[in-house]
């Protein structure tokens, strides 16, 4: 049998250097790294001024202080953080349930559905920010606006995915159910909501963005009721004091709480729809 | 016309499925009036037999065996189960489908042990873990119990769904072509392994199969019932003394043949 030349070997590498050009992960580090690396080198080379952008360091700085990780820090953005993830957790329960209630009535009713329909094609579209001056005139500068603003935003689209994926589930694991005689609640709850699933998931976590979004926005018009606020006010009260380093690390802070909200819908999603195999992205 | 090409008397099985006069209609899509899909079929399917209806696409053999479940109101005739008439679907007349169903959620096993927790209310969760797993391994798929349907191939999924079928132990299985998405020779493996399991069990479970596969109908059926289309309705019904035998017996190569011709025309 003759030997077939299958070109030369490739060049030996280092095995880091090796690790990094075949890991996704590692890639990010060191892309993440370079910016950061630019940041600083760039508004330290350019002599840019604190007070219109001030260097990666700074901003690491004035975050740690913030979360009372550096010394001489007061932690106060523990507070901000929270009553503004308190706003978008009420708000995301409570769209929830709406979402499930209006959506398990327009399973068996016609009506139910084109009007869930008409109103997720006219709501859905339109940014829930521009319902805050709306907002302030019915409910004051109180926690009820923000709340209302964010669940117009998420509401929709958890009701339509959640419509969708009930929708679209295989006839025949509606009539596997029927065959084994299940009763309405057993059907819901052991074919119907685990078969649903894919696209719940789904649909909370794009509600989850809108709703993220819509109340960092909106704390920037007001976002201090009675004697605490959220952190868009901190952004913007940071402007306004001119400590723009503290506004970034507000800014920062968003950034990392986004992200780590989307991991944990991952992990929930590796721990269901992954292993099943049902996975929609 | 409904000619009846009979050759041995089979021992006499007392009838448990009784079909009477029935005839299924649907409303059409578009416009008015109904689309015919099963016209006027009468047959008795006696206890314990396999029951294979034959036919090509279209003949209203999966309308037929889906009202037999009770999953659907016909529009005239009857349907009687053991003398008694079918209103609803029920765990006793469990159907096995094409595309397996199973539950993506759940691993073979835990498949099995929720349709065995669903048939016997009180039994208790390790009474039905075994039982599932009997079956599990009865079929094959000891090891992969633990595996989730996504990461089985399609013959092994329709194994699951068999075990699932038989460890419930209904009174009559309801098969609609469970073998037509597998690949021939995972088809002819399949077909061996229903006789054996069916076999293997004390008690005879009724089995109606539907296919379209002649050879498949040979190989399964101890009668075979030869429908056809617009609207579906008996074009011959044959007793098959050559059930089990290997593919190229000469008896069932002309048995074949005959049901061949009979669905050509």
């Amino acid at each position: 049998m003759t030997s077939v030349d299958i070109g030369a070997a490739p060049p030996r590498q280092q095995p880091w250097v090796a690790s990094v050009l075949h890991n996704d992960a590692l890639k990010k580090i060191v892309v993440l790294a370079l910016l950061c690396g630019a940041w600083e080198g760039s508004v330290r080379g350019f002599h840019v001024n604190a007070l219109l952008f001030p260097s990666f360091s700074d901003v690491v700085a004035h975050l740690a202080k913030g979360l009372g990780i550096a010394p001489g820090g007061t932690g106060e953005l523990w507070g901000y953080i929270w009553q503004t993830l308190s706003v978008i957790l009420e708000s995301f329960a409570i769209s929830i349930v709406l979402a499930v209630v209006v959506t398990g009535l327009a399973v068996s009713n016609a009506w139910m559905r084109q009007f869930l329909s008409v109103m997720t094609g006219i709501f859905q579209p339109l940014p829930s920010i521009a319902l805050l001056p709306m907002a302030i005139l019915w409910f004051g500068f109180s926690r009820q606006s923000l709340i209302f603003v964010v669940v117009m935003s998420m509401i929709w689209p958890i009701a339509s995915s959640l419509t969708v994926g009930f929708a679209t589930i295989s006839p025949t694991l509606m009539r596997l159910g029927r065959n084994f005689e299940l009763g309405r609640m057993r059907m819901m709850g052991e074919i119907l909501l685990p078969a649903a699933l894919p696209m719940t998931i789904s649909g909370l976590r794009i509600g989850w963005g809108f709703g993220w979004r819509t109340i960092v926005a909106a704390e920037l018009v007001f976002g201090a009721t009675g004697n605490s606020g959220g952190i868009g006010w901190y952004i913007d009260n940071s402007r306004l004091f001119m400590n723009i380093a503290d506004g970034f690390a507000g800014i920062l802070l968003v950034v990392i709480v986004g992200l780590f909200t989307e991991s944990l819908f991952r992990l929930v999603q590796y721990l269901t729809t992954h292993k099943w195999g049902t996975e929609s992205f | 016309m409904v000619a009846v090409l009979s050759r041995v008397q089979t021992a006499v099985r007392p009838d448990l499925v009784a079909i009477d006069g029935v005839s299924i209609a649907f409303p059409r899509t578009r416009g008015r009036g109904t689309v015919v899909a099963v016209q006027d079929v009468s047959v008795a399917i006696r206890r314990g037999e396999k029951f294979v209806i034959l036919g090509p696409s279209g003949c209203g053999k999966s309308t037929l065996l889906t009202a037999i479940g009770g999953f659907l109101p016909l529009s005239s005739g009857e349907i009687r189960v053991d003398g008694k008439p079918v209103k609803k679907p029920s765990m006793n007349r469990l159907l096995v489908f094409q595309d397996f169903g199973l539950l993506p959620w759940r691993t073979v096993l835990g498949n099995v042990q929720w349709a065995v927790s669903k048939r016997w209310h009180d039994k208790p969760a390790a009474e039905c873990k075994a039982r599932a797993m009997h079956y599990v391994e009865l079929v094959g798929l000891g090891p992969q119990a633990e595996q989730y349907p996504s990461t089985l191939s399609g013959g092994q999924k329709q194994r699951c769904a068999i075990a699932r079928a038989f460890a419930v132990q209904p009174e009559i299985l309801l098969m609609d072509e469970p073998f037509g998405a597998l690949d021939a020779i995972n088809r002819e493996r399949m077909q061996v392994e229903l006789n054996r399991l069916w076999a293997a069990e004390s008690e005879k479970v009724t089995i109606v199969f539907v296919t379209h596969d002649v050879n498949e109908a040979v190989h399964l059926g101890n009668r075979i019932m030869v429908m056809s289309r617009g609207p579906g309705r008996i074009r011959s019904l044959v007793d098959n003394p050559s059930v089990g035998s290997p593919p190229h017996d000469v008896q069932a190569l002309k048995l074949v043949e005959e049901l061949r011709a009979l669905l050509k025309d």
